[in-house]
């Protein structure tokens, strides 16, 4: 009887794990084997493939443009995680209340979410443009400044940051806004009110019962946005891409563009391999661990 | 014997009611004022996309901007199906999408509901391995994927586009339904079908698909939503003419027409409108099971 039964299991798993192993777990080794051959698809009718070792690894960590991408890459991760993490909470807090209308606000605050990146990169660029932009055309108004700001244009910087980079992270933080404060407020709502009654006997304020019932009870939830935002915003692609391919000037390039623009802008596949495998190590570590956490609570779970 | 109100204790707590009046109208204000920017941050930009789509080009590219519409016209929606072939793209997507979501509730709800229910050996490892393919970002497998669907010849066509949306959507759908099932199906209903002498396939069948319908409602969704919406595997499998996505032809309308530069940005901003509207009706309709999905996933962390 057991026997069938795990042999009924193995049957109904076997389409999903092939699928999975061949286009994801399978690709993934094959991308860090990639990296070191050689793979310029200029030079491959005569030179093949061979084996380079770690050539294409010491490229690119010798090239400042790769340098200051992979840089970008960590800067954008912990501003946007910050900022995601900050905004969505206050979002959640107050989604949180009861109040009427509150299930219209909620889905307001969600349409972000299903905008396709493109849609959503097209309309800020609209917004962000140097001469057409309503946001230019405010400050102005309001006297906050003299002169167009030229958003994705404007190649000053101060150390790491330039108005380019902040508005492609005041972007991203759009996007990601709607997802964290979804999972924020469904950890909000676990928090039982007798926890903050308690709280309010031994004479805590509003910041006091935040900090001593709501953070810790959250901490849980927090650590899995966290990690889910973090990795998702090493390997993204999409939103940059679109509004700005990386530029100007390199200032807001990410590790996912810089692969896909020297494989199929210039054609240097072992490049592009050899980036795709430094997100694939970034990202494959925060996985690791993260699933292991998960599998060893399930584990305590089941007892 | 019962305390009397002094005097001064009187107006000690109308002092100390005062003040916290006071707090509590200065945290209102502070409130109304962050959720106020926090909703223009958030729909601003499908307002100014909306606006765009009904206004004259002239007015759209208009320098200072125009923010209320002078004059409503629709030239932007006739004009947007023919500077790019948009039905055409809208049904390219359309079919990927269906397709995809179709094979994705198949083979989810398959091994979702064994991943749920038994303790085979072997399954937290297939949990493990599914669960950190759905974690580490697709830009880590693009060049392995795009030479398999190079050598399998499909290329520029839907089954290759297929293959490489369900790659990403099944991972998250598997999970998805196995945490609904676990949570929300009992075993009793499949166990008394096999008393009556189903096998275990036609119990499934028969039994749990009709159960996990919310769930797989759920899992549609987001499978449908995850291949509409998707740019980086259309883009990267996609690029010829006629089989473009919709994602790959706004871009191409961006780039060729110069709608994010300013040529016929009306066109441009109503196609993006109509490129939103199955992501809209689709929310509309299954927001509940949204909602409840994406919750179910922080709560098992």
């Amino acid at each position: 009887m057991i026997r069938s039964r795990n042999r009924f299991c193995y049957l109904m798993v076997a389409p999903t794990l092939i699928l999975v192993v061949a286009l994801g777990i399978y690709p993934m080794l094959d991308t860090l084997r990639l990296s070191f051959l050689e793979y310029n698809l200029l030079r491959i009718a005569k030179h093949g493939t061979p084996f380079v070792g770690f050539k294409n690894f010491d490229t690119i960590f010798h090239n400042p443009m790769f340098m200051q991408t992979l840089f970008n890459t960590l800067a954008f991760s912990v501003l946007i995680v910050i900022g995601v993490t900050v905004l969505g909470l206050l979002i959640a807090m107050f989604m949180n209340l009861e109040i009427i209308g509150r299930n219209f606000l909620r889905s307001l605050f969600l349409v972000p979410w299903v905008t396709p990146p493109v849609v959503g990169a097209a309309i800020w660029l609209q917004l962000c443009s140097t001469t057409m932009s309503p946001i230019n055309h405010l400050l102005k108004l309001l006297g906050i400044i003299d002169g167009n700001v030229r958003f994705l244009t404007d190649v000053r910087t101060l150390g790491p940051l330039s108005i380019p980079f902040l508005v492609i992270a005041a972007v991203r933080i759009w996007h990601g806004l709607p997802f964290t404060s979804v999972m924020l407020l469904a950890g909000l709502q676990s928090i039982s009110d007798d926890l903050y009654e308690a709280a309010e006997i031994d004479g805590a304020s509003t910041l006091g019962k935040f900090r001593f019932v709501t953070l810790p009870m959250l901490r849980d939830v927090l650590l899995v946005t966290m990690t889910l935002l973090f990795i998702s915003t090493i390997g993204h692609f999409a939103t940059v891409y679109v509004m700005t391919a990386g530029g100007p000037n390199n200032l807001t390039n990410i590790l996912g563009v810089y692969a896909y623009t020297q494989a199929f802008v210039f054609y240097h596949f072992d490049i592009g391999a050899a980036t795709s495998s430094i997100i694939l190590v970034l990202t494959g570590t925060v996985a690791a661990i993260y699933v292991y956490l998960q599998s060893r609570m399930a584990a305590i779970e089941a007892g | 014997m019962k305390a009397q109100p002094t005097p001064s204790s009187l107006g000690a707590s109308r002092l100390s009611r005062q003040v916290r009046r006071l707090k509590l109208t200065a945290w209102r204000v502070a409130v109304v004022a962050f959720v106020t920017a926090a909703l223009v941050y958030v729909l601003f930009p499908f307002y100014w996309m909306l606006k765009s789509s009904f206004q004259t080009n002239v007015e759209v590219v208009a320098s200072p901007p125009i923010w209320l519409p002078r004059t409503l016209s629709l030239e932007g929606y006739v004009l947007a199906t023919r500077f790019i072939p948009f039905a055409q793209y809208v049904g390219n997507s359309l079919i990927v999408s269906l397709v995809t979501t179709v094979v994705c509730c198949l083979f989810a709800s398959m091994s979702g509901y064994v991943l749920s229910r038994f303790r085979f050996p072997g399954a937290s490892l297939i949990l493990g391995v599914i669960l950190f393919a759905q974690l580490v970002p697709g830009t880590t497998r693009i060049f392995p994927v795009y030479f398999l669907i190079q050598r399998l010849g499909l290329l520029n066509t839907y089954l290759g586009l297929i293959i490489a949306f369900v790659g990403f959507s099944l991972p998250y759908a598997t999970l998805m339904l196995q945490g609904y099932l676990r949570t929300s199906c009992p075993m009793e209903l499949e166990e008394a079908a096999m008393i009556d002498g189903c096998n275990w396939f036609t119990a499934f069948l028969r039994i749990v698909l009709p159960i996990s319908a919310p769930g797989i409602t759920a899992i549609s969704f987001f499978a449908f939503l995850g291949a509409w919406n998707d740019f980086l595997w259309s883009s990267l499998l996609s690029t010829v003419g006629d089989l473009r996505t919709i994602q790959v032809g706004l871009r191409f309308f961006m780039g060729e027409q110069g709608g994010g530069g300013g040529s016929q940005v009306n066109a441009f901003m109503a196609a993006c409108v109509m490129t939103m509207i199955p992501g809209l009706v689709l929310f509309r309709l299954g927001q509940r099971y949204i909602v409840r999905g994406i919750s179910a996933g922080a709560m098992k962390g």
